[in-house]
């Protein structure tokens, strides 16, 4: 018994094993032109200046109306988006923004917290229920709460990835695919990420809806930072929700609709947004966008290999007794003393619960 | 080697929008794309100056730059030219765009941005010079006939000017002198002018 348990283990660790560096290749991919065009920026810089010393007869021109504070909007014939603009001066402020921050900052951002869960997961590996399983079910999730959860799951993977193809693809895939085959990839991507996403607002409104309750933060949650959340041992204690949980519900809220007043404007843009206004929301887009990729990175792995029963609560919507006791003891007190049903099988599973205990230290070690 | 460029001489413009017709004419560019636009600064007051305003083709275009899908690209004379085979119409190459020569077709399912276009410096495009597909999607090609853009061309005033950029400094630098000033900054001093600008 207890080196079939070892064997399934060490499978499931593996198989998890590849898929993280799988992932972890996929995520540090993008850096690799960087590495390349810094190394080649030194040998180009002469043939560059080259080109720029040509000098526009224009440059003056322009210069003028965009460095002197000169009026860049006029009056026009053609009727257009910001037609009447001389000269689009958020412009540069947003290219720069795409190409020198969200793109490597981002890419950094969200390899660093997918490398440190990596780490952590290999010094530390799956947090087991202390005792084991004792088989009593504790109801956590509501059926309407789970659905909710797995709708915005899909919605946010579906939206995550097509926004990613479309940051990183040029980096990416190109080489891969070609320019045409990315192109189609592209086209594909955008048009799913701009029909999908809306569904993304009806996501976080069920979520507000359906898990405010129990998501507000108190004083117990301070005590749950400065312990760092159990992360380096030590225990912590919580109610439904721990702090963690909290925070990565306000996070979903906050940056959420971030990404959902952001991504309206950008997808109705023809309804004839300005630049600065489409530029600016792209910023706040993108930024939301790659936090929260980043934290569910985190989410995900409490969510199913971090911690061992949490994707219950998920699945079949009840957890086990020891592990609500060990993770959410005030909840766990709360649901014992008012619930007669978990009573009485807390009763029934007294007996059982011994024979748990002697047995499971063996499959431990 | 040529760079191609445009320039448009303010003090000369006089704001009849004859290159923006031609520009739709000769290109036979869609509804509600134009290519070219003459933006008037300080529209009837002292120092009212008009600009004719298309794609400038940078050297280092901030379009291609931002495109996600990298569909731009650079020919030998310079010209800054896309693939619209390969362009998602994401509209970046609009936000990045300090000229707003990137245009939109609009008619697209949920209003949804169609493919890019913008001038092209009458250059067509990546497909098989003079054929119908290039002219479908990219309009004339008449760089490739030895000619320079139309919008330049049909310029009443000679103020809108298209070719060589080094050339076109030599036709500038002419100009400046023999006015005798500096565009928007003190204004024309015709008095001074000479005769044989």
């Amino acid at each position: 018994m207890a080196t079939e348990n070892r064997n399934k283990s060490g499978r499931i660790r593996k198989i998890v094993l590849f898929c993280v560096f799988s992932l972890l290749f996929v995520v540090t991919v993008p850096l690799i032109p960087y590495a390349i065009d810094a190394y080649a920026v030194a040998g180009n810089k002469a043939s560059v200046e080259k080109v720029a010393a040509l000098e526009h007869p224009a440059i003056n021109l322009w210069n003028d109306v965009r460095q002197r504070n000169g009026r860049t909007q006029g009056l026009t014939q053609v009727q257009g988006v910001d037609s009447g603009v001389l000269i689009n001066k958020a412009g540069e402020d947003w290219r720069r923004f795409r190409i020198e921050q969200l793109v490597p900052y981002g890419a950094w951002f969200m390899g660093g917290i997918f490398g440190a869960i990596v780490v952590y997961y290999l010094l530390k590996g799956t947090q087991m229920m202390p005792g084991g399983s004792t088989g009593v079910r504790i109801p956590r999730t509501s059926l309407n709460q789970r659905t909710a959860h797995w709708f915005t799951a899909g919605v946010f993977w579906l939206l995550a990835v097509t926004g990613l193809i479309l940051l990183y693809g040029r980096f990416v895939l190109i080489p891969i695919l070609g320019p045409e085959g990315f192109a189609a990839t592209a086209s594909a991507c955008k048009e799913m990420h701009n029909l999908f996403g809306p569904l993304f607002v009806l996501a976080v409104v069920a979520m507000f809806v359906l898990f405010i309750k129990g998501n507000m933060f108190n004083f117990g949650d301070l005590k749950w930072f400065a312990k760092g959340g159990g992360m380096f041992g030590g225990h912590v204690s919580a109610g439904k929700f721990n702090a963690g949980e909290k925070t990565w519900f306000w996070l979903v809220m906050i940056f959420g609709t971030a990404l959902c007043v952001s991504g309206l404007i950008l997808v109705v843009a023809a309804l004839g947004f300005g630049r600065e206004t489409l530029s600016l929301s792209h910023m706040v887009h993108g930024i939301s966008a790659v936090l929260l990729i980043a934290v569910s990175f985190g989410h995900i792995y409490l969510g199913t290999i971090g911690v061992e029963g949490t994707l219950d609560s998920m699945t079949t919507g009840s957890v086990d007794a020891a592990w609500a006791k060990a993770h959410h003891d005030q909840w766990y007190a709360e649901m014992t003393n008012d619930s007669d049903a978990v009573e009485a099988a807390d009763q029934e599973q007294d007996s059982g619960l011994v024979e748990g205990g002697v047995a499971k230290p063996e499959a431990g070690t | 080697m040529a760079r191609m460029k445009f320039y448009c001489d303010a003090e000369r413009c006089i704001e009849c929008n004859g290159c923006v017709t031609a520009c739709k004419n000769e290109n036979e560019v869609p509804w509600g794309v134009n290519r070219r636009r003459v933006v008037t600064i300080k529209d009837g007051e002292p120092g009212e100056r008009s600009l004719s305003v298309a794609c400038m083709h940078c050297s280092d275009a901030p379009c291609a730059a931002v495109c996600p899908v990298d569909c731009f690209y650079t020919t030998n004379d310079g010209i800054v030219l896309h693939d619209k085979d390969i362009c998602i119409g994401c509209g970046y190459c609009f936000y990045a765009c300090p000229f707003g020569a990137p245009q939109f077709p609009s008619d697209a399912a949920f209003a949804s941005r169609g493919k890019m276009d913008k001038c092209t410096f009458c250059a067509g495009g990546p497909q098989v010079t003079h054929s119908s597909e290039e002219y479908t999607k990219y309009g004339a090609n008449r760089v490739a006939e030895g000619k320079l853009p139309l919008c330049a061309e049909m310029c009443a005033t000679k103020a809108l000017l298209a070719g060589d950029a080094d050339v076109l400094a030599d036709i500038y630098r002419k100009r400046v002198v023999n006015r005798g000033a500096s565009v928007m900054n003190w204004g024309v001093q015709y008095k001074k002018a000479g005769i044989d600008g």
